[in-house]
């Protein structure tokens, strides 16, 4: 069926979503301005920052560059699905504690990217961390604290890796 | 902000094959589509997704050779066990492909058909003599990867066609390596040098400098004369350097690639 507006459902940090879609748009704008979630944040809008980084499925994209229809039947976990219960995850509390972020606008999109790599490698060497969170730019850091906050949350977290607080 | 389309979503090859045109492009990963239609250098009425089509999605072996459908992901290909196994340089490939975004969303059919220069994927499957299919509602046609990219951003294909396969002719029986240089998000230069089986001919393609891979095929390593491939080079001067320094890094690349050869495959 041609349609310039979709029904989709998806879940979103949880929680099940179901809404109509106009299929141009993004799924940062669909974050942002239909669910209010601005924890996720839209800096260079090609893909090259990493800033708008939310999970799909577990996976990392880029929600400035990614239609939000296409997140039907879908789990989408943004950086407000981080914290449970109150309680900040083990690499929210890491960059607070290693200074990962002085103005915190690429923090969301880092933590989601550290999260996917925590995910999936719970044990990353340093050389690995670096080139994962490559994709990622910081203004402010110099990026050797969010390094260190990452392997303090890999340290943090041992083997289960990022699942356990999924 | 998007402009306004339209999106299809069919979950058949034949739905999608005669929807697409001019004005109603394949879409997939969006990761070069959806920018394009952001910085409004591309303007379609309506999209077609091709990620609900199950025979695109497809990676299989066919004896010794690699069938990859059109689109299937840069992570599913990176996390491929068997790929590692049996063609462990696609592996180092697409594991370096952009950034983990990029790989979650971006295709390898995206990626070929977009035709952007700094392509590692195509100059990878131009040493390894690869071939693409191409399906239209009228027939399907196969091409070598080196006739298929004409230019930056060109392509033999035409508006009704859909890459529906890569095809890795022999892919057990191949191994190289790939070597690049990258500082930002896209590749300055990369350099695959592939061989098939113990005594096969030598395949060096260079890419990413110009707008298309160069291709060449040598019996020895020895016959390689990294300063003569520089010169055959036709670099895009850009924001990542001028000719010179490029001609310079195809040769220091060349020569790092034909030593890594050498090592790793006891040459
Ligand atoms: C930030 C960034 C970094 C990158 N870094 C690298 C890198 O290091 N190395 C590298 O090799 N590449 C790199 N790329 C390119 C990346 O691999 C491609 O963007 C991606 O694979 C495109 O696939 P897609 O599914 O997103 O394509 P889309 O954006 O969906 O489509 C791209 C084009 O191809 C057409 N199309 C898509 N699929 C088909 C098909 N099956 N048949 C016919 N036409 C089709 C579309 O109509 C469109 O014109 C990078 C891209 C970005 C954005």
């Amino acid at each position: 069926m041609t349609t310039t507006a979709i029904a989709i459902t998806c879940t979103v940090n949880g929680v099940k979503v179901e809404r109509t879609v106009e299929v141009r748009r993004t799924l940062a704008q669909f974050l942002r301005e239909d669910l209010s979630l601005t924890g996720t944040k839209v800096s260079c809008d090609v893909q090259i920052c990493g800033a708008c980084t939310v999970l799909v499925d577990g996976q990392p994209v880029s929600s400035c560059t990614h239609l939000a229809v296409d997140v039907d039947r879908s789990a989408v976990t943004t950086v407000e699905g981080l914290a449970s219960e109150g309680r900040l995850h083990p690499l929210q509390q890491a960059f607070v504690e290693q200074m990962a972020l002085q103005c915190g606008f690429c923090t969301p999109g880092f933590l989601m990217m550290a999260k996917a790599l925590l995910d999936e490698n719970p044990d990353p060497s340093r050389e690995q961390i670096i080139e994962y969170l490559d994709g990622n730019l910081c203004r402010c850091t110099g990026y050797a604290p969010i390094v260190a906050a990452v392997e303090q949350a890999a340290r943090v977290l041992g083997p289960a890796g990022g699942d356990s607080n999924a | 902000m998007l402009p306004p389309f339209a999106l299809e979503r069919p979950d058949r090859l034949e739905d999608a094959l005669a929807l697409i045109g001019d004005d109603c492009l394949p879409y997939c990963g969006g990761t070069e589509l959806l920018m394009a239609m952001k910085l409004n250098v591309l303007r379609p009425s309506c999209l077609v997704d091709l990620k609900g089509i199950a025979a695109l999605a497809r990676v299989e072996w066919r004896g010794d050779s690699l069938v990859i459908g059109g689109a299937v992901r840069h992570a599913s290909l990176a996390a491929d066990a068997e790929i590692s196994r049996s063609l462990a340089v696609l592996t180092v490939v697409e594991q370096r492909v952009g950034n983990a975004r990029v790989r979650t969303q971006g295709s390898i059919g995206g990626n070929l058909c977009f035709a952007e220069p700094r392509s590692d994927v195509a100059t990878l499957l131009a040493a390894l003599g690869a071939s693409i299919t191409l399906a239209s509602s009228t027939g399907q046609r196969r091409i070598a990867i080196t006739d298929f990219v004409l230019g930056a951003y060109e392509t033999v294909r035409e508006p009704t066609e859909l890459l529906v396969e890569v095809l890795v002719p022999s892919a057990r029986l191949k191994s190289g390596v790939y070597l690049k240089h990258q500082y930002a998000e896209r590749p300055t230069v990369g350099v695959a040098l592939v061989r098939e089986g113990e005594n096969g001919v030598w395949r060096l393609a260079v890419g990413a400098v110009g707008d298309v891979p160069i291709v060449i095929e040598v019996s020895s390593l020895d016959e390689i004369d990294a300063e003569a491939v520089a010169d055959m080079t036709d670099p895009i001067e850009d924001i990542s350097g001028g000719v010179d320094y490029k001609q310079h890094l195809v040769a220091v690349y060349v020569r790092r690639a034909v030593q890594a050869a050498a090592e790793d495959l006891g040459a």
